[in-house]
């Protein structure tokens, strides 16, 4: 295992139980991303892609394989250390966005910094930049349901961001986009990439792959480098 | 993440779910009021009680001997009743082995029936009559007392001052010394002396209410004359209001007047003393007792007793009271177990409906204990609002309470009480729903929906 893989997994299972069935979404998945990569995933719908993604992101155990992030074996990790490399390694773009309802746009976007133990103030400053690069500077007081679907995404991608994390985890971050807004959203990514962020994309969509500094394509749990 | 951060959240949450809060805080709030009246209550209570007992001293004990009641007193009998009892203590004093049960017999046998006359009552009862000899009997042979007396009372028709007809009071016969045993004080005059005693005399004390009821002020009453049973009486002195007792002498409604003097114009021996004494130390009080009854037992075998002390009148009264507050909060903490039922219910259905924000704040990095503090919070919060808008509501409550005659006495203490009892419900009930919520895997939380 090399210093600058920034994902290494070996021999990845995942089964859901469905009734007496075992349901086997991933079957036996090497994946490898270096530091600095933007990589894509490709695949067809119910393919695995989302499973996958939520054991990068730390917030699913895996049934055997290992899984190493910046060499940290998260397989093995308690769910103490789990809660701390989210919260500080990984920027995790929801394919259904997932914001809290009860709170405002500008609320939901700095939970993770409150998190990490910012004041309110300081967390809001950090993430001004951000904020008004996603043009939701004039929305921060609204709540969630009272946003477009592309400016829920949007705010999802903020808050992902502010927390400036090592590795950007983005499931299906256009699907919900118009033509240009999801265009801009790549621009961003291009430029997060370029500025050296870690990127791993899921989408189904050859143009959005395009985007991506490889593709590798997920078809029935299997993965195809 | 700080804790001041959290309690924006849980404010946050607390301020968008107004409606949801009142409905899960009002068994808090009903918990809470019932804590706050009832420790008012008790209090209450416990401010009668002492307030009763003001006038008593602890150390007292009143011995007396439970009487068949009698009709109006003749005067032949009290007359052979009177040398009866004096002819058996001549009898006890000159032969104390023998004589002392034929002394009693000659009572049964022959003075009883003499007084009794064509009354329907059993000839069975024996009539006792305690004396200043059986005072002095107890005061030589029973240590640890600082003082001692002997009174009785009896109704008498009063005349004289404003009084139209006759009026019946309470006329008591005292020695000296009672005033100064049950702290009475006198507004005006001197209370009755010893001498008073020894030569008879027809001079009387009246209490405060009684001298303002015939003579329309206790100054005016000061040296006029009062009529009792057709004698005219003194008055040396008017004592200074006492307020109402729970024991002994009603004084602000009475007549004193020498105990001798009594027993010569009003009674003669048909009285039903009590002697009250005074232990020096309160602590000997369940042995002085005990003396006590050896002493009367030796004059009167197999004769009951009442001795009632002042501290275990008092101790009931506290006792039967503290009864009443421990079944009220007994009613409170009950109230209080279906209030945090009601919270924790509210609680694990909201902990339901937010599973989507659980699975999204530990996505983030939210720890497990922050989203137990958080929630445990909200618990908090939620039975601290409810304690303090219960603590207004009993506030509300009191004076309804206090109108329909129950003494309340509301206290910092009791809702600093009430308010403790409302975090910890909530903090106790809380902690479930929390904790299932913090352990919940990301993905499952997140995919609940
Ligand atoms: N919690 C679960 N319980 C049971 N089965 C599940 C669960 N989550 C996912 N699956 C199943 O696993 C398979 C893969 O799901 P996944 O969400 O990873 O697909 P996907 O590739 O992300 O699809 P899409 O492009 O539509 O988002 C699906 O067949 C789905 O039914
Ligand atoms: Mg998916």
């Amino acid at each position: 295992m090399s210093a600058q893989h920034m994902i290494c997994m070996h021999n990845v299972c995942k089964s859901y139980k469905m009734g007496s069935e075992q349901l086997r979404v991933l079957k036996n998945v090497d994946f490898t991303v270096n530091k600095g990569e933007f990589t894509a995933i490709l695949g067809p719908s119910g393919s695995g892609k989302s499973t996958l993604m939520n054991i990068i992101g730390c917030m699913d155990n895996l049934d055997s394989g290992s899984y190493e992030l910046n060499g940290i074996p998260i397989h093995r990790t308690k769910e103490k250390e789990l809660a701390r490399i989210r919260n500080h390694e990984i920027g995790f773009i929801f394919q259904n966005y997932h914001l809290i309802p009860t709170y405002n746009v500008m609320q939901n976007i700095i939970m993770p910094l409150l998190m990490r133990g910012q004041d309110r103030k300081t967390a809001e400053r950090n993430c001004r930049e951000i904020i008004s690069m996603l043009g939701l500077s004039d929305r921060l007081a609204h709540k969630p349901s009272e946003l477009s679907g592309g400016q829920r995404q949007r705010v999802a991608i903020a808050r992902a961001l502010c927390s400036k994390p090592s590795l950007l985890l983005a499931d299906e971050p256009t699907g919900a986009l118009d033509q240009s807004s999801g265009a801009e959203v790549l621009a961003l990514f291009k430029k997060l990439h370029e500025m050296g962020n870690t990127i791993v994309m899921i989408t189904h969509d050859m143009n959005v792959a395009k985007w991506a500094h490889r593709t590798v394509d997920l078809i029935d749990g299997e993965l195809i480098q | 993440m700080r804790f001041t951060q959290i309690l924006d959240l849980v404010r946050i949450n607390l301020i968008q779910n107004k409606f949801k809060v009142l409905l899960t805080s009002i068994g808090i709030i009903v918990g809470a009021a019932t804590i706050v009246c009832v420790i008012a209550i008790g209090r209450g209570g416990q401010a009668d009680v002492a307030e009763q007992f003001r006038n008593l001293n602890a150390g007292a004990m009143d011995i007396s001997c439970e009487q068949p009641q009698k009709g109006s007193s003749s005067r032949g009998a009290n007359a052979a009743g009177a040398s009866v009892r004096s002819a058996s203590n001549t009898a006890k004093k000159t032969d104390p082995s023998a004589s002392k049960q034929s002394g009693r017999s000659e009572k049964n046998v022959s003075g009883y029936p003499a007084e009794l006359g064509g009354n329907t009552q059993t000839k069975s009862t024996r009539r006792i009559t305690l004396s200043v000899d059986d005072m002095d009997d107890i005061t030589s042979a029973v240590a640890g007392l600082s003082e001692a007396t002997i009174t009785y009372t009896t109704k008498q028709n009063i005349y004289g001052g404003n009084i139209e007809d006759t009026e019946s009071y309470t006329v008591a016969g005292t020695l000296s010394d009672y005033a100064r045993l049950s702290n009475l004080s006198m507004l005006f005059g001197d209370y009755l002396s010893d001498a008073d005693n020894e030569n008879k005399q027809k001079v009387c004390v009246l209490g405060y209410s009684a001298a303002k009821k015939i003579f329309g002020s206790a100054d005016q009453a000061y040296d006029s004359l009062v009529y009792i049973a057709d004698r005219p009486y003194t008055v040396g002195g008017v004592l200074a209001q006492q307020g109402t007792v729970e024991s002994g002498i009603s004084a602000d409604e009475a007549i004193f007047i020498p105990y001798a003097t009594g027993i010569k114009y009003l009674t003669g021996s048909n009285i039903s003393p009590t002697i009250t004494i005074i232990a020096s130390d309160v602590d000997n009080i369940s042995s002085i007792i005990d003396n006590v009854k050896a002493v009367l037992a030796q004059s009167y075998p197999d004769a009951e007793f009442t001795i009632s002390d002042a501290g275990s009148k008092m101790e009931a009264a506290n006792k039967s009271n503290r009864t009443l507050t421990l079944m009220l909060i007994a009613m409170a903490c009950i109230v209080f177990i279906i209030g945090g039922i009601g919270i924790m219910n509210v609680l694990f259905v909201s902990v339901k409906e937010r599973t989507e924000e659980i699975g999204i704040l530990k996505a983030i990095g939210g720890s497990k204990k922050v989203i137990l503090l958080e929630f445990i919070m909200e618990a908090c919060c939620i039975s601290l609002i409810g304690g303090l808008l219960g603590v207004l509501l009993s506030f509300a409550v009191t004076p309804v309470l206090t109108g329909f005659g129950l003494r309340m006495e509301l206290s910092v203490t009791g809702a600093l009480i009430a308010l403790g009892f409302c975090i910890v419900t909530g903090t106790v009930f809380g902690f479930y729903p929390a904790w299932k919520a913090s352990r919940l895997v990301p993905v499952e939380a997140l995919s609940s929906e």
